[in-house]
C-alpha cells in the first residue's frame, strides 16, 4: 500500500479542483455564486432572528436550514445541486474540526483544578449518552440507520460528521440528530437538573457539554461564565473520546 | 490600514488549520487508524499547542472566526434532514423518542455522578475562575 500513501492529498486536491471547475461553469442556479450567497444569507438571517427571539429552539441550526431550504423551492434547486454548489463550505469542514483544538487549549488548565471527578464524569458521560439513546431505538426496533444516527447525538457536529463519513452512515440524518438532540438538552437540561439538586454552575456546565454539545454551549453561557467554559471543555473533550472510542466499537 | 497588517498573521493561522486537516488524514491513512483524520489533525494541533505553549496569535484570530461561523459551515450537512425519504414512519418515531427521553436520562445520569464525585473529592463549593 506504499503506493497509496498520499492518497488522502490526491483525495483533497481533487475535491479543491472540483470545486474550482464548478465555479468556471457558466451562470446557473447551482452555480457556486448563487448557492454560497444563499447559505450565507440563511445563515446571517437566522443569526438575527435567533439573537432577538432567543430561544434554543430557533438556534441558527434550525433557523437556517429552514430558511435555505425554502430559498432551494423557491429557487427549484434539487439536494445533489444544492451539495454542488455548498462545495467550498464541504472543504472547510476538516479546517473546522482542527480549529476545536484551541477552545481545548485555552480551557485545559480548568482540568487541572477540577481533576478527576470531572473526567470520570466525562468518560461515562460520553458513552452514556449514545448508549440509552441507541437501547431506547433498539426497544422500538429502529433500523440500523437510526442506531448508526443515535452514536454521534452527543457530539459537535463537525466531529459527527466526520465520525458519519467513516461509518458509511447518513451525513444529512447525522447532522439532524445532532441539532434536536442539542436543543432538548438545551431547553429542558438546566431545569431539569435543578429539580434533580444540581446546583453547581460547573457540573451544570460540564453536563451540558457532554450531552448537548454547541447548543448547550450556549445555553450555558447563558447561566453565567464559568457554566459555559466548563460546557465549552467538556464538548471539546466529548468529541475527542467518542471519536477515539467510537470507531472502535462500530466498523462499517 | 491595520487589516492589510494582520493578514499575514491570517494566513499563517488558516495555513496551520489546514497543514494540521492534512497531516492528521495522511498519518490515519498511514498507520490505517479508525479514526476521522480531521479528528486526529485536531489532536496533533493541541499537541503542538501544548508544547509550545500557548495559541500563536494568528491560529488564534482564525481559529475565532471559524467557530463563530461553524453553522454555516455544516449548513449543507443539515439541510439534507429535508430531503431524507428513506426512513420509515417506524424508524422516525424511535429516532425522535430515543433523543428526547434518552437525552434527558444522560443528563440526569451525567449531572448525578459528577454531582455526587465532586461533592466525595470535596471540591464542592469552590468556585473556580476560569482562565483565558
Amino acid at each position: 500500500m506504499a503506493s497509496n500513501a498520499f492518497a488522502p492529498l490526491q483525495e483533497w486536491l481533487a475535491q479543491v479542483q472540483q470545486v474550482a471547475a464548478d465555479i468556471a461553469q457558466p451562470l446557473s442556479t447551482t452555480h457556486p455564486l448563487v448557492i454560497l450567497p444563499l447559505n450565507i444569507l440563511g445563515f446571517w438571517l437566522a443569526l438575527k432572528i435567533y439573537r432577538r427571539v432567543g430561544s434554543p429552539i430557533l438556534h441558527p441550526v434550525v433557523g437556517g436550514s429552514l430558511l435555505v431550504f425554502a430559498g432551494l423551492l423557491l429557487l427549484g434547486v434539487d439536494f445533489a445541486g444544492y451539495q454542488r454548489g455548498s462545495g467550498l463550505l464541504y472543504l472547510l469542514l476538516g479546517p473546522a474540526v482542527v480549529a476545536l483544538a484551541i477552545p481545548l487549549k485555552q480551557n485545559l488548565t480548568m482540568v487541572r483544578r477540577v481533576g478527576w471527578p470531572l473526567m470520570l464524569g466525562l468518560a461515562v458521560g460520553a458513552i452514556l449518552a449514545p448508549l440509552v439513546a441507541v437501547l431506547i431505538a433498539l426497544l422500538l426496533n429502529g433500523s440500523a440507520t437510526v442506531l448508526i444516527a443515535l452514536t454521534t447525538k452527543s457530539v459537535t457536529t463537525p466531529v459527527a460528521l466526520a465520525l458519519t463519513e467513516q461509518m458509511h452512515g447518513i451525513q444529512s440524518l447525522a447532522a439532524g440528530v445532532v441539532a434536536f438532540t442539542g436543543i432538548v438538552g438545551a431547553v429542558c437540561g438546566p431545569g431539569l437538573l435543578q429539580l434533580l439538586g444540581v446546583f453547581d454552575d460547573r457540573i451544570t456546565g460540564f453536563t451540558l457539554g457532554v450531552n448537548a454539545h454547541a447548543i448547550g454551549t450556549v445555553r450555558a453561557l447563558e447561566i453565567s461564565a464559568l457554566c459555559g467554559a466548563f460546557s465549552a471543555l467538556a464538548m471539546g473533550l466529548c468529541g475527542a473520546l467518542t471519536a477515539l472510542l467510537l470507531p472502535l466499537l462500530v466498523t462499517p | 490600514m491595520p487589516f492589510l497588517r494582520a493578514l499575514p498573521r491570517w494566513l499563517l493561522g488558516a495555513s496551520l488549520l489546514l497543514t494540521f486537516d492534512l497531516a492528521g488524514r495522511l498519518l490515519v491513512a498511514a498507520l490505517s487508524l479508525p479514526i476521522p483524520g480531521p479528528v486526529m489533525g485536531m489532536l496533533l494541533l493541541l499537541l503542538a499547542m501544548m508544547l509550545y505553549g500557548r495559541v500563536p496569535s494568528g491560529l488564534g484570530l482564525v481559529g475565532e472566526q471559524i467557530l463563530r461561523v461553524l453553522v454555516l459551515i455544516f449548513l449543507p450537512a443539515t439541510v439534507g434532514i429535508y430531503y431524507l425519504r428513506d426512513l420509515s414512519r417506524g424508524d422516525w418515531f424511535a429516532l425522535i423518542a430515543a433523543m428526547v427521553v434518552g437525552t434527558l436520562i444522560s443528563i440526569a445520569l451525567t449531572g448525578l455522578l459528577l454531582n455526587y464525585l465532586i461533592r466525595r473529592s470535596g471540591r464542592g463549593g469552590g468556585s473556580a475562575d476560569h482562565g483565558q
